[in-house]
């Protein structure tokens, strides 16, 4: 018999439209390249280096300045300071040598975009050519020439192990247990190397960005940016520009998936515009700057040895990773710290020992790309658990379900984790497959599989890294949040909206959270990244709305001459619980409530402040990495795929595909599902297609021509998601991220289902038609 | 390293009022005058570099260009302005050529589609140009306007390289022309890109099979694409497939005469041993389908 529930006016955990809505279907949301600036508009273009690794001789632009039209030349000279989110080796131009082939060696403002580019003709560098690195192992060995020789010089955190005098921008370290004592106890052992190429973000909207310095000091950067906070301290400090008279103003982004997080060509603007005071200038990369003069993923060589007992129990793991950090490790040494705390993926070890290194190589630079390096790690660990599976001849499911974490497991790190509930998760991905259940190809030659793979991941930052908000009232009932995250398509704002209403006790309508970002009006945030806003920004919001509700509670409370706590608001109502008396808010927010008989007045305008930053984690010893608490938390899931493969072509066509996360509790369920499905497509899209051809340090595909990425006929018509919640102790009404995770197993998963319908593992990406017919030629599945 | 260029560069737009106009000013700026229809592939390479024409010559609103027209009797005249998604569109067409339909339908986008056109995608002669292999199967004619005026270019021969083709400074294909199809021909084009659609051919294989007098009862035609300089005709292939009785054994040993009669390259779209490998299987494929429909 169903028990009749008290209806709740609860919007936490409801589909709500997002807030966004309708000004982005219409066309009318406004981004960067967007804004007018008028006739005062001067624009930029970048003089790059040809070339991987060179020696700068001599720059000389005269001729360039000779130009009608040209403004400004600027160059490496003109800005000596270091700029960098982790490790700070990079300059806003190469000074004394180039690392890799579009870095930027000085740059022009003029009146025109074309006469800018023309005037790069004019410019003539020198160079004197240096042996380049374009292999990560080959850099990390003795051999290699010294990209960086004043790495020792770098300023960074206490987190961050740079080996001075070698290539070697971070080696993180785990040494848990005894790997050497366990290998002889494991009955079986599968040892395998991975190679996962570079990719790029392929944000829909390129970088742009328009700085103008004032002569009264006040610096003003309108970027389309993930981290518009990060961008004004890492600049600030570089430009030696007080951080209260430096404002970014980050409106909209069409897509950032990490690469416009921290700073990148921001700095060429802000750099040139303080050495022409009262003029705006603008740089909008190209497609092709897109794709290989900023930030990349990451390439990684993953070396993985793994053993189990004879039940399938698993043992031990070696782990060691050579990351193609390119030209500048700036941001991407923390990416390799988290392959390396994360370098078990979902299983419970015992006995562990990694080496994660980020090597310098003079490749595009790798920064921080959706996942932040679990992607690639769990290419690797994904497809060798699998391997191993079988090896010891268990199914594969239940292999993972017997070896993955589960709360209270101690993890390679020593932390203790806290309930996830990744068994549920690949239940259900199991279930919704049919694992284990092999079904008939659609027609003769075509070949059917199906492969499941998990996936983690903490959020990847500072240990304190933190989260600002402010609640503020309207005398209509209405309420504006003021966040410092930014809206870049994930929906962040529609979730802080619904975080307030719920806390605040108004209707989820009556909020409104509204870019552009402004560090001069926002709050401060980090950056928008690591999955972390809903749950980091949640809690400062939610503070902020609660802190705005005792405020507003506290005036009632005196002016009913009752106890707040026997006050509550719903649905934009004070009530008392006590008297069953109610005020609507809307009366009183803003102009406070007359006192009675006309003696004065009570309460003011309303303004909730709230932050949040975790405090709980701890530094890792360097040579062990072992400490109290790693990370504040993982999510964690599982994700499968129902594949044929064309015997003809080998091209793979998805039949389906299923994804479960557990995401604490989902603040906007639609929405989570959502970013399941496209991290899903973004993830095959780079397990399909994609990667950076580079010979000799130079990209050969930059351009959507020959640099491929799922369309909507290349993804399956059905990808069912499931929402599994355990609720997270940290996280606002118990939720943490999900806007990486989904991306993070796919790669695996789709070289899992590939070896389970031919029988044969291949296990670089990209998977294309052409890699998989030529495994399959070679193995005699087809001829 | 690759095009960082954010646009065109300077060049001049030149709209002539007549086809006598615009072939007298390709004459006078021959290597730095090129004529436009769509301009899908014009700007691209343009903008890449790869060709530094400092005028494009606008021949879209001349005389014809925009006309599509069938007769019963002699066959489609497609003008050299006339959209693809008009072609692939038209009735007459989806009827009589639905070979060239269908290669249509994977030439790049719907919305490039709009604006490109087949005379264009035959006069970029890009190796990997999708309605090439119909067009040559289907015997396509191009009327040429040159400085001697109209004059009949068939598409045997034209072909000379990339982007290259026996039309000279001056010279404007107004139009394309194909006689009536066999009613019980069939054509297929089969197109193998990186992803399912809007990518260039690794290998694209049309084949045709037209009832007619041979020993096997049928012409054959296969033209190749993307793995020659040119668009290829598998003649060898051909040539067995009219001498022998049609059964699959003598539709793979075609396929295998296709693929050993073709010398592809490696490049960022695919392997020379891919695309051969391709090559057979794509023609199997075509020509299994093909014959299906044929011997009904």
């Amino acid at each position: 018999m169903a028990i009749a529930q008290a209806s709740t006016s609860s919007v936490v955990g409801k589909s709500v439209k997002r807030i966004d809505v309708q000004e982005k279907v219409t066309g009318a949301a406004q981004y960067t390249d967007d804004i007018a600036f008028g006739n005062a508009l001067h624009h930029c273009r970048v003089k790059r280096s040809p070339h991987p690794h060179a020696l700068i001789k001599k720059i000389n632009y005269d001729k360039a300045l000779l130009i009608p039209g040209v403004k400004l030349v600027v160059t490496g000279e003109d800005f000596p300071e270091y700029v960098g989110l982790y490790l700070q080796d990079r300059n806003i131009f190469a000074r004394d040598r180039v690392r890799f082939v579009g870095e930027g060696v000085a740059a022009v403002v003029a009146s025109t975009e074309e006469i800018a580019e023309k005037a790069l003709d004019a410019i003539d560098v020198e160079y004197e050519l240096l042996q380049p690195v374009l292999d990560p192992e080959f850099g990390a060995s003795k051999e290699a020439p010294i990209i960086h020789p004043d790495l020792e010089k770098y300023e960074h955190p206490n987190f961050i192990f740079p080996v001075n005098g070698t290539n070697m921008a971070n080696h993180f370290k785990i040494r848990k247990g005894d790997t050497e004592a366990a290998w002889p106890q494991c009955a079986a052992i599968v040892e395998h190397t991975f190679r996962i190429p570079q990719v790029q973000h392929v944000p829909i909207e390129p970088h742009v960005a328009i700085a103008k310095a004032e002569e009264n000091g006040q610096v003003t950067l309108w970027a389309s940016t993930q981290s518009p906070f990060a961008q004004r301290a890492l600049l600030a400090k570089s430009l030696h520009i007080p951080e209260s008279d430096f404002r970014v103003i980050a409106p909209l982004i069409g897509g950032g998936f990490g690469c416009k997080a921290g700073v990148t060509m921001e700095a060429i603007p802000v750099a040139a515009a303080l050495k022409l005071k009262g003029v705006p200038i603008k740089l909008l990369l190209t497609r092709e700057e897109e794709f290989y003069t900023n930030f990349v993923r990451q390439g990684l060589v993953i070396k993985l040895k793994v053993g189990c007992d004879k039940d399938g129990n698993l043992l031990a793991m070696e782990n060691t990773m050579y990351w193609d950090g390119g030209a500048y490790t700036e941001y991407g040494v923390n990416v390799t710290r988290a392959g390396g705390y994360s370098s078990t993926g979902p299983y419970d070890i015992p006995n562990m020992r990694t080496d994660s290194i980020c090597v310098y190589t003079n490749h595009p630079v790798g920064g921080a790309y959706r996942g932040f390096g679990m992607a690639e790690l769990h290419t690797g660990v994904g497809q060798i658990m699998d391997m191993l599976a079988d090896k010891i001849g268990m199914d594969r499911t239940e292999f993972h379900l017997r070896n993955c974490v589960r709360g209270g497991d101690v993890l390679a790190t020593g932390m203790v984790i806290h309930e996830v509930g990744l068994p549920e998760c690949i239940d259900k991905v199991a279930r919704a497959l049919k694992l284990g259940e092999k079904e008939a190809p659609s027609a003769p030659n075509k070949l059917r599989g199906k492969g499941i793979a998990l996936a983690w991941k903490a959020p990847a930052m500072p240990p304190n890294a933190g989260s600002s908000a402010l609640v503020k009232m309207n005398a209509d009932g209405t309420v504006n949040v003021s966040v410092g995250g930014q809206e870049l398509g994930q929906g962040t704002f529609t979730a802080m909206a619904q975080i307030a209403a719920e806390s605040l006790g108004v209707p989820y309508e009556a909020v409104k959270v509204l870019g552009p970002i402004d560090t001069r009006y926002s709050p401060y945030e980090w950056q928008t990244v690591a999955s972390r806003l809903t749950w980091s920004m949640g809690n400062a919001v939610r503070n902020a709305a609660l802190d705005a509700k005792k405020k507003i509670l506290d005036i009632v409370a005196e002016a009913w001459n009752e106890k707040p706590e026997d006050l509550d608001i719903k649905d934009g109502y004070v009530i008392s619980y006590k008297t069953e008396e109610s005020i609507e808010i809307k009366d009183f927010v803003v102009y406070g409530l007359p006192k009675a008989d006309d003696q004065g007045w009570l309460g003011g305008p309303i303004v909730g402040a709230g932050s949040f930053m975790p405090t709980y984690v701890t530094g890792l010893d360097a040579e062990t990495g072992q400490g109290e608490r790693a990370v504040v938390h993982y999510t964690t899931g599982a994700q499968g795929l129902d594949i044929e493969i064309d015997k003809d072509t080998g091209r793979i066509t998805v039949l389906y595909a299923a994804s479960a996360f557990d995401v604490g509790k989902a603040i906007n369920p639609d929405m989570v599902r959502q970013q399941m499905e496209g991290g899903f497509v973004q993830g095959l899209s780079s397990a399909m297609f994609e990667e950076c051809q580079l010979v000799g340090g130079e990209m050969r595909n930059p351009s959507f021509v020959d640099y491929r990425i799922a369309t909507a006929i290349d993804v399956p018509e059905k990808i069912d998601t499931f929402i599994v919640e355990t609720a997270q102790d940290d996280g606002p009404f118990g939720a943490r991220g999900i806007g990486e995770h989904p991306l993070v197993p796919v790669i695996a998963a789709l070289a899992n289902a590939i070896y389970d319908a031919t029988g044969v593992r291949i296990t670089n990406p990209p998977f294309s038609a052409e890699k998989i017919y030529m495994a399959l030629l070679e193995a005699g599945v087809v001829n | 390293m690759h095009n960082p260029h954010p646009g065109l560069p300077e060049l001049d737009y030149v709209k002539p009022a007549s086809l006598e106009e615009a072939s007298r000013f390709l004459v006078e700026h021959a290597g730095e005058a090129r004529p436009f229809l769509g301009g899908t592939d014009c700007i691209v390479r343009i903008r890449d570099g790869a060709w530094t024409a400092k005028y494009m010559v606008d021949v879209k609103g001349l005389e014809g260009m925009k006309d599509l027209s069938f007769d019963p009797q002699k066959g489609l005249t497609i003008g050299a302005a006339v959209p693809m998604n008009k072609v692939a569109a038209d009735p007459a067409v989806q009827q009589h050529y639905p070979g060239l339909v269908e290669a249509c339908h994977w030439v790049a986008s719907y919305q490039l589609r709009s604006r490109a056109t087949i005379v264009g995608n035959i006069c970029n002669a890009s190796p990997a140009g999708d309605t090439i292999g119909a067009s040559i199967l289907y015997g396509g004619v191009l009327r040429v306007f040159g400085p001697q005026g109209f004059r009949e270019v068939p598409l045997d021969g034209f072909f000379k390289g990339p982007g290259k083709t026996t039309l000279q400074p001056g010279d404007i294909a107004a139009s394309i022309s194909f006689p009536l199809s066999h009613p019980q021909h069939a054509c297929r084009y089969l197109k193998l890109g990186r992803n399912k659609l809007g990518d260039l051919a690794i290998v694209g294989v049309t084949v045709m099979a037209v009832p007619a007098r041979t020993p096997s009862g049928y012409h054959f035609g296969i033209v190749l694409a993307s793995v020659a300089p040119v668009p290829l005709r598998a003649a060898a292939a051909e040539a067995i497939l009219e001498s022998k009785e049609i059964d699959e054994a003598v539709i793979a040993e075609a396929a295998q005469a296709a693929m050993d009669g073709c010398k592809p390259i490696n490049d960022t779209r695919g392997g020379a041993a891919y695309r051969k490998q391709m090559v057979r299987n794509l023609t199997r494929n075509g020509l299994m389908d093909v014959w299906t429909k044929v011997r009904k």
